[in-house]
């Protein structure tokens, strides 16, 4: 079996987040990145599948901050890195990545693609249905579950008041995964110093061949509309006034 | 007395091979083990052997053990005159003392050994069995009576023989307790001749069965206290066991992976218990002894057992139990080294990625941003913005004094004010100096001790980069961990600096009179040594002179100094969770604080801060117990001018 992995380096939601001027975009120039947790969990996932039933493991990363994961990545076990050239430095857009990562499946001949199944800036997952339906394969978003079963596979799915749906698929296909069977593993500093010798591949963006369809026009900030109370960032005047707060409407006896 | 000749030489040979036999794994493993370079500097380890042996320095500790340990120890080498003359007059007929005074000044000696080595048998024996005291819990009972049994069959076995001599006619003006013997035997009309037989075949007996002995029991020590002691670490304490290049991966997975040094110092423990004594992780209820840690790995050596070595024979808990505040080495009386052990031990569960999720967080953290908290690295200098002047970029401008912040001291909301009260005293006192702002990572000093030698490796090289692209004449740290991850662990990845912690800078501006104090009014504080400012570095007296210089009193605690207890915090416990603890290493601390009646409770060390207000917090005495930052503690007379 051959898995290629979607790793996509979002902004670290830790950083002070800024507009660019134009108001479309976040500014991402003084910002860190960091792997998508989802795409976190597909790597493990795939790592995990390689183990149980054997197979070889393509990662591709996609924006800043790429080779630093993709070694990571190959110290987890991965056997291919390749670091995917994206248009402009802005945002992840699974729309337009959608080509590449297509692309990328037939060259390297994958039976399975495996990507995280949102991102911060694909909060609706639309990577998964966008690349299943380019390679006519069949998708299931939000697994927490793979096994490999001969030429199938078995995905689990967790539905709503903890019921959990297993499926059965065929490959090849393209799977969303919301949790991998087991946390993501910790991989030491000394695997990733032997990492950094891997060499990392290059591959070009290439068209989805989408029509041109909804465009942002305006991204704004999360800001206050008089529900909540920004309460500061000095933490001695937080807690008092939290506590005051608390105390007012009758929540603790301060 | 002719016929007693071949005998004595058939058990004596069989006793010694008994003994070779029974030490068979021993001397096999220490063979096979990996090299250790422990040969350079004979003379200051010599020195170190006569010091711990001859002085009892690290024995007499503790009082009642040292002089009882003294006692048995030095009444052994006059009794071993016995033993030679009792072998050496039937395996060798004609061999005699008498020619240089074994009948008379010898004599005399031994007599009177004999009853102070009864008397150490004694104050042994009252200490084991009525003091009890708690270090010895774990140690093993059976062996300690056995060797009372034996050392009590010797020596009053050696008294018959020489008193039933004395009845048959000998000369007793020079054994005055002997004497006393012979008269008991006489009144008791005991056959002289027989008696003296008897007396001397219990006393071979007693001395071979000993000797068989010995292999399985800690008082192996005997042999290899001497030598464990002179192959003993001579490097700078602060710089962790480097990873041999021979070595595959960076830990150590099984006992034989271990130099023949760390090896010995496993059959060389004596049981006495001192580092269990001192081990915060012990105090705390966690289920680590160093003691322990020791003898199960000493006894896995000898069983040559199929369990594995990391998660078998020392479970994973008992190795990310240590806080790394090498309190057990200070203590151990013969130089074992826990920590280097612990350390290759965390390196291979590290490696294997066996971490507990919060550590995973922190370092996966450390790995991304340079610091456990997640904090970008933008934000490090941020404190600085507070400040009523703008601090030096050290990267952009040559500076007198590089002033390496660290994690705590610069994001920590707790620290940041302590921080800033830092920059304001170098700055009244005209310091030259600026800092590394975002190029500044974690020092990796609790990295290594995790036992995360790559990650380490990274930082470091991150901070040798970044440090070797200023100009400046010396390094200054806030945190003691940072201090001795630079001063000591660094040199071995090619950055040699000088490197002082940030109380010896503010001593040094205090002596030269570059701070204009107004003195407090002389209340009573208490000081808390950090583990890697003093035992692994030395610096005890700058903090305790800048007390006194702020016009405080100081109160020490009874532990203090080289014997100062953790704050629980040390070699990556940080960033663990306190699942099994029963008291915290730093509420233990400071109900010791609050048994003194002082009101300040004073630190040096960011790290500190944090976890002593949480203790006082948690133990409800915050108002009680003020946690102030030495540097918290000087008042200057006018306010520094930007």
């Amino acid at each position: 079996m051959k898995i290629l992995v979607v790793l996509r380096m979002i902004p670290d939601s830790a950083g002070e987040l800024e507009l660019t001027s134009d108001g479309r975009g976040i500014d991402r120039e003084w910002l860190d990145f960091q792997l998508n947790d989802f795409d976190d969990h597909a790597l493990e996932e795939a790592i995990l599948l390689k183990e149980a039933a054997g197979a070889t493991v393509v990662a591709v990363a996609i924006g800043e901050g790429s080779n630093r994961v993709l070694q990571m990545a190959v110290a987890r076990g991965a056997d291919e890195a390749i670091a995917l050239e994206a248009e402009g430095d802005g945002m992840i857009d699974s729309r337009a990545i959608a080509g590449s990562i297509v692309a990328l499946a037939r060259s390297k001949a994958a039976d399975l693609v495996l990507c995280g199944v949102q991102s911060t800036e694909d909060l609706f997952g639309q990577l998964v249905p966008y690349a299943g339906a380019l390679l006519s394969w069949p998708h299931v978003s939000g697994s927490s579950r793979l096994g490999a079963d001969g030429s199938a596979l078995r995905v689990t799915q967790e539905r709503g008041g903890g019921i959990a749906a297993t499926y059965e698929i065929a490959l090849p296909a393209v799977i969303g995964v919301q949790t991998a069977s087991k946390a993501p593993r910790y991989v030491s500093g000394s695997k990733l110093r032997e990492a950094s010798k891997t060499a990392i591949g290059k591959a070009p963006s290439e068209p989805a061949g989408f029509e041109r369809s909804a465009e942002i026009v305006a991204l704004r900030l999360p800001g206050q509309r008089g529900t909540g109370e920004n309460l500061g960032d000095n933490p001695e005047n937080v807690a008092e006034r939290l506590a005051n707060i608390l105390a007012a409407k009758g929540f603790a006896g301060v | 007395m002719t016929s007693e000749t071949p005998v004595l030489w058939i058990v004596t040979l069989a006793a010694v091979a008994l003994t070779a036999w029974r030490s068979r794994r021993y001397i096999a493993a220490l063979a096979q083990a990996p090299g250790a370079s422990r040969f350079d500097q004979p003379w200051r380890r010599l020195e170190g052997v006569a010091i711990a042996i001859g002085l009892h320095r690290k024995m007499l500790r503790k009082p009642l053990s040292g002089i009882l340990h003294a006692l048995i120890f030095v009444s052994f080498f006059v009794l071993f005159t016995v033993t030679i003359e009792a072998f050496g007059s039937r395996l060798f007929p004609g061999f005699s003392l008498a020619p240089i005074g074994g009948d008379s000044w010898i004599a005399l000696l031994q007599d009177l050994f004999a009853v102070l080595m009864l008397a150490g048998l004694g104050l042994a024996v009252y200490q084991r069995y009525v003091l009890k005291p708690a270090r010895f819990r774990g140690s093993s009972g059976s062996d300690a009576a056995i060797i009372y049994v034996l050392i009590l069959l010797i020596v009053s076995s050696l008294l018959v023989e020489a008193g039933a001599r004395i009845v048959g006619g000998a000369d007793g003006s020079w054994r005055p307790v002997a004497s006393l013997i012979a008269d008991l035997l006489r009144a008791l009309s005991v056959p002289a001749r027989p008696t003296e037989r008897i007396a001397y075949w219990i006393h071979i007996g007693a001395i071979l069965a000993f000797l068989i002995y010995i292999p399985g029991s800690k008082h192996r020590h005997m042999f290899l206290a001497a030598p464990n002691i002179y192959f003993r670490n001579l490097e700078p304490v602060g710089t962790a066991p480097a990873v041999p290049p021979e070595r595959e991966t960076p830990g150590v997975a099984s006992l034989a992976q271990f130099d023949w040094k760390q090896q010995l110092d496993l059959l060389s423990c004596t049981e006495c218990g001192r580092c269990q004594a001192v081990c915060p992780a012990y105090a705390s209820g966690l289920p680590l002894s160093p003691k322990m840690l020791i003898t199960d790995m000493r006894d896995a050596l000898a069983n040559d057992a199929s369990t594995p070595l990391v998660g078998g024979v020392i479970a994973e808990e008992t190795l990310w139990a240590c806080t790394t505040c090498r309190a057990c080495i200070e203590a151990c009386p013969v130089e074992i080294e826990h920590l280097p052990k612990i350390i290759d031990m965390r390196r291979h569960l590290v490696d294997e990625g066996r971490v507990s999720p919060m550590l995973q967080d922190a370092l996966t953290n450390l790995t991304r941003l340079g610091n456990s908290m997640g904090k970008p690295s933008k934000m490090r200098a941020r404190w600085t913005k507070e400040l009523g002047f703008p601090v030096k970029d050290a990267r952009s401008e040559p500076v007198d004094v590089l002033w390496f912040v660290g994690d705590y001291a610069s994001y920590d909301p707790r620290v940041q004010d302590v921080t800033r009260k830092v920059a304001e005293l170098f700055t009244a006192a005209g310091v030259d100096f600026g800092i590394l702002f975002d190029a500044e990572r974690n020092s990796g000093n609790d990295v290594r001790r995790a036992g995360e030698e790559g990650l380490f490796e990274t930082l470091a090289q991150s901070n040798i980069d970044a440090i070797r692209a200023c100009t400046f004449n010396r390094i200054v740290t806030t945190d003691p961990h940072s201090l001795n991850a630079l001063k000591n662990d660094y040199r071995h990845f090619g950055g040699a600096f000088e490197v002082l912690h940030y109380t010896a800078l503010l001593a040094e501006l205090v002596a030269a009179g570059r701070l204009d104090i107004a003195p407090a009014d002389g209340a009573t504080v208490t000081y808390h040594d950090p583990c890697y400012l003093g035992r692994y570095n030395g610096g005890f007296d700058a903090p305790r002179d800048l007390i006194r210089a702020a016009g405080y009193t100081l109160h020490d605690m009874a532990r203090c100094r080289e014997n100062s207890f953790c704050c629980g915090a040390g070699g990556g416990r940080i960033w663990q969770s306190d699942d099994g603890v029963k008291e915290r290493p730093s509420e233990n601390r400071i109900r010791e604080a609050l048994g003194l009646g002082v009101g300040t409770f004073v630190v040096a060390c960011p790290k500190d801060k944090v976890m002593y207000t949480a203790a006082t917090d948690a133990l409800g005495v915050a108002s009680s117990l003020r946690i102030l930052d030495v540097a918290e503690l000087i008042n200057l007379r006018e306010a520094p001018s930007a």
